[in-house]
């Protein structure tokens, strides 16, 4: 039996970065996966992140070639073969993953299939699919479990019919109406991917407005893209029963208008419930352990991913950040550093980039004007519009904006939120600026090439200084 | 809701203003744009209003304290009545007592310009061979916010802080806790040298070495007092001052006021006679162009614009309003200009903009009744006019001999002997004489 400086419990962007991280930092590791197949990556590479961009790439494809008589590309007949489409999926998970192996050889890591569960003082065991337990022996050890869908407790999940978000992702055909539940980054993305591919989508939200988390301006101008796509969008309404079989779902759905409940049915050929994820840790052998879990199953950690049993970390969508990708890495790196002994600075989590990949795509740093105005903040605000940007117009993607937030006794920058063509990428920028403190004026000083969709931050900042150049 | 009250921007070059007086007391109720305190920069004085309506609850500046821009000097709470002085939650306590800090530290390590800060704060301390290290880089860099900051609050040495971010590099939390422990102002009551900073260096004038006695007592100068002083030296070390006196017959002028008085009053003019002055002023200036030019190093700068200062007497100093334009303005445009600048000059009421920018000045102070005064001229301009009282004096008449009582003035004009000779002076003089009195 070896001995381990580490040994990882889950292979996702928490679990195999911790991993990659503790063998370069001279730890002696191995991770434990129990996937059956040595498919390594967890949610985000095989029901997350990766497979849902693929067909969001195809999607922005699809809508792109459609649009192409508008600027001189004629696509006849432009239509989506769902089987390749899948085809192509499968092979970008599967090249990711292989990549996530390739990395754990390369990096001396053992791989150990199986499930794994604390099993006292020092120990891993590690439960394989023909029932047969092996026992790690290990200094530290970092849990990071992931996540699964969270179901609704009245709605009973029908493969054909009710799904998750794991089982539309192996939909082999266009559903014709798609009703979500769940307006939030899961929801609306899918949202997004099947009214492109020609479903009918409804949107349904329970609080009052679409992605609730994000900058009420954001919010707003989401929704009205959607329906102008055609999309209808219900918010302030939630789902109270649900009926399925073989033919469709039928649904009653209650919306709140001030006062009022006004109820009405609903009938589709599918549901899709994004409603939330719930972590995975019901059975980690946590029994015995010094272990702190909530009632929702999250497991409660210090600045460093300590949980309260020594030696034991937890990183990723167990303990209570954000539940992103990147935030998992971080943390296992930080959980790492901890374990190296290298003194590493806590997450600052008012530096997350949030993104949604909807279209147009959403993301956003720091604090949202409601949420700076409620932090004591004396609030000054830059708004400015891609459709007064020549990239977005060459794009032929001229919706969205970009909006700082920023505080006006010392300029600082407080939030960034942009909602229109690669937001997601050009997020990265503020939150760089922000990671180093900037004020409004480091910005504006940044020379930013023309013409680029980046122009639109610049511009942002100006106008929070009072004089946007372009508009 | 407790709310906080600024140091405004006076004008664009005004960093920073000194409290002359606080027109309310704690717990009095201020309305929105009503004067709330009077500051004084080098430039003007001003009465500040009140951005919002509310209850005066904190005056974190005492009257003397110099303060920077957008440093908080007034707390004023929006929901109070008035008498009624909320406590400080405890976290805008912790606020409150670090714009305390903030303003105090303004007051005595007031002269801390931002550059001067900024410079201090990114000279790293050399290290082996006077290269600094990538620590000492990043420790002294520290980030713009920080660097804001430090500013704001007086504090030129950054590397007395600890700081938490990469390599030690000082951060927002790291500054902010500094300034609440108090560290900023015992670092500068114990060592004069971080934060204050020496003044630029101005032409000393030679102390005459007083020895106070028992019934004397020290003012301070004041900011305005000490720029005049200041600029006043200056001007004599820069400018070959040189002058010529003319004496103008006012009748001409004095027949068309009455004339057109009326008229103006109508329209809410008051027409004195420093208008008519100002416009014969801007005629001459357009016809001679060099006097309203100014030297720079070896070239003469011609200005385009005929901008005229007109000399304000206040309480206690001088200032010189700009009327700008002035070629441009019909002498009812005159008037109303003039009028509006001098009634905000005496009620601190003018932007430190409308003092800068004169191409050439003019000082009436023959209200006072002198028969003439030697000015200084107002760098970097060429010339300055001081004009004597007007007065009934006997003239004669250079044709007839004929012996007249006649409305005249005596007007002194100090120009730079640098750029412009006694001819031109004189020619730029008669130019004004003629046109007073030929006024029509
Ligand atoms: C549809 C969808 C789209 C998403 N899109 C994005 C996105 O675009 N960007 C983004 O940042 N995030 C996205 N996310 C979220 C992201 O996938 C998660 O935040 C991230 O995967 C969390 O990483 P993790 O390492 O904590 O756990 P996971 O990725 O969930 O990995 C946990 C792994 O542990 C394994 N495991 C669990 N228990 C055991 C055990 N007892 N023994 C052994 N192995 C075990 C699991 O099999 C799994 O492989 C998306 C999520 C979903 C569902």
């Amino acid at each position: 039996m070896s001995q381990y400086d580490v040994v990882v419990i889950g292979s996702g962007p928490g679990g195999y970065v911790a991993a990659i991280h503790s063998a370069q930092s001279g730890l002696k590791t191995a991770i434990v996966e129990r996937e059956p197949t040595e498919r390594l990556g967890g949610t985000c590479l095989l029901r997350g992140c990766i497979p849902t961009k693929a067909m969001l790439h195809t999607a922005d494809m699809l809508e792109t070639l459609k649009k192409g008589d508008q600027i001189g590309v004629m696509a006849n007949d432009v239509a989506l073969d769902m089987a390749k489409m899948q085809a192509y999926k499968g092979r970008v998970v599967q090249k990711n993953a292989g990549g996530v192996s390739y990395l754990m050889k390369k990096n001396k890591i053992d791989v150990h299939l199986g499930h794994g569960r604390l099993a006292g003082k020092g120990k891993v065991s590690v439960e394989k699919a023909d029932g047969k337990k092996e026992t790690l022996s290990t200094k530290n050890v970092i849990l990071a479990t992931g996540s699964t869908c969270f179901h609704l407790p009245f709605i009973d999940m029908s493969p054909e019919r009710v799904l998750d978000s794991d089982a539309i992702l192996e939909m082999e055909e266009v559903p014709e109406h798609l009703v979500v539940i769940g307006a939030g980054a899961v929801g609306t993305e899918f949202a997004s991917v099947f009214l492109r591919y020609g479903s009918k989508v409804t949107l349904i939200e329970m609080a009052p407005a679409v992605l609730p988390s994000e900058d009420h301006e954001v919010s707003a101008e989401a929704e009205k893209s959607f329906k102008k796509q055609g999309m209808t969008v219900l918010t302030s309404s939630r789902v109270t029963d649900v009926k399925a079989d073989a033919a469709g779902v039928k649904m009653v759905v209650e919306t709140k208008k001030g006062d009022k409940t006004s109820s009405q049915t609903i009938e589709a050929s599918h549901l899709l419930v994004a409603a939330g994820r719930a972590p995975r840790t019901q059975d980690i052998g946590a029994k015995g352990t010094r272990l702190k879990i909530n009632e929702r199953g999250v497991v409660e950690v210090d600045e460093f991913m300590r949980t309260g049993e020594p030696g034991v970390y937890a990183i990723g969508d167990i303990v209570d950040t954000p539940w992103l990708a990147h935030v998992a890495s971080k943390e296992g790196i930080l959980a790492v550093d901890h374990i190296a002994g290298k003194n590493p600075r806590p997450i600052n989590y008012r530096l997350v980039p949030m993104c949604t990949y909807c279209s147009p795509e959403v993301a956003s740093v720091g604090l949202s004007e409601r949420a700076a105005k409620e932090a004591g903040y004396d609030v000054k605000t830059g708004v400015f519009p891609f459709s007064a940007i020549g990239k977005a117009a060459i794009l032929n993607k001229t919706e969205g904006f970009v909006k700082i937030v920023a505080d006006k006794k010392y300029d600082e920058l407080l939030g960034l939120h942009i909602i229109g063509p690669k937001a997601t990428e050009l997020i990265t920028e503020g939150t760089l600026a922000m990671e180093l403190e900037s004020t409004i004026e480091e910005l504006l000083m940044t020379i930013h090439p023309h013409p680029t969709l980046a122009e639109a931050v610049a511009e942002a900042a100006h106008a929070a200084m009072g004089h946007a150049i372009h508009i | 809701m407790r709310s906080e009250v600024v140091m405004p921007q006076m004008g664009e070059s005004v960093t920073e203003g000194t409290v002359t007086a606080w027109l309310k007391e704690i717990g009095d109720v201020v309305e929105r744009d009503e004067p709330l305190f009077e500051i004084t920069t080098d430039k003007v004085d001003a009465e500040v209003p009140s951005p919002i309506a509310g209850v005066l609850v904190e005056r974190l500046a005492k009257v003397g304290d110099t303060v920077e821009i957008n440093t908080v000097v007034a707390v004023l709470d929006t929901e109070a009545k008035a008498g009624e002085v909320p406590a400080a939650a405890p976290e805008s306590a912790a606020k409150a007592a670090a714009s305390t800090v903030a303003s105090t530290g303004a007051a005595s390590g007031a002269r801390t310009s931002g550059a001067t800060a900024t410079a201090l704060a990114e000279a790293p301390t050399p290290s082996r061979g006077g290269v600094p290290s990538r620590e000492e880089l990043r420790r002294t860099r520290s980030t713009p916010l920080v660097r804001r900051i430090a500013q704001e609050h007086g504090i030129a040495d950054l590397s007395q802080i600890d700081g938490s971010g990469l390599s030690g590099r000082v951060t927002k939390a790291d500054i902010m806790a500094f300034i609440e422990s108090g560290a900023h102002e015992r670092a500068q009551g114990t060592n004069g040298s971080t934060g204050r900073i020496a003044q630029p260096s101005r032409p000393a004038p030679a102390s005459p070495g007083l020895a106070p006695g028992e019934r004397d007592h020290f003012e301070p100068m004041g900011p305005q007092r000490a720029a005049i002083a200041e600029h006043m030296i200056r001007s004599r070390a820069t400018s070959a001052h040189a002058h010529t006196i003319h004496e103008i017959d006012f009748s001409a002028v004095f027949a068309a006021r009455k004339r057109m008085k009326a008229e103006f009053e109508e329209r809410g003019v008051k027409l004195t006679f420093t208008a008519f002055m100002v416009k014969a002023v801007a005629d001459a200036l357009r016809a001679f162009p060099v006097v309203n030019a100014s030297l720079d190093g070896d070239q003469l700068l011609y200005r385009g614009d005929i901008n005229v200062g007109v000399a304000v007497a206040l309480e206690a100093s001088l200032i010189v309003p700009v009327v700008r334009n002035v070629d441009e303005l019909s002498l009812l445009g005159i008037a109303r200009s003039i009028n509006d600048l001098a009634e905000r000059a005496r009620t601190k009421r003018l932007k430190p903009d409308e003092v800068r920018g004169g191409t050439f000045t003019l000082s009436n102070h023959g209200i006072f009744g002198p028969e003439f005064g030697v000015p200084i001229i107002n760098q970097p301009q060429t010339a300055i006019i001081s004009t004597g009282a007007i007065k009934k004096r006997v003239v004669v008449d250079q044709k007839t001999d004929a012996i007249m009582v006649r409305p005249t003035a005596i007007f002194c004009m100090s120009f730079d002997h640098r750029t412009i000779d006694g001819a031109t002076a004189d020619k730029f003089l008669a130019h004004i004489r003629q046109t007073l009195e030929g006024w029509e």
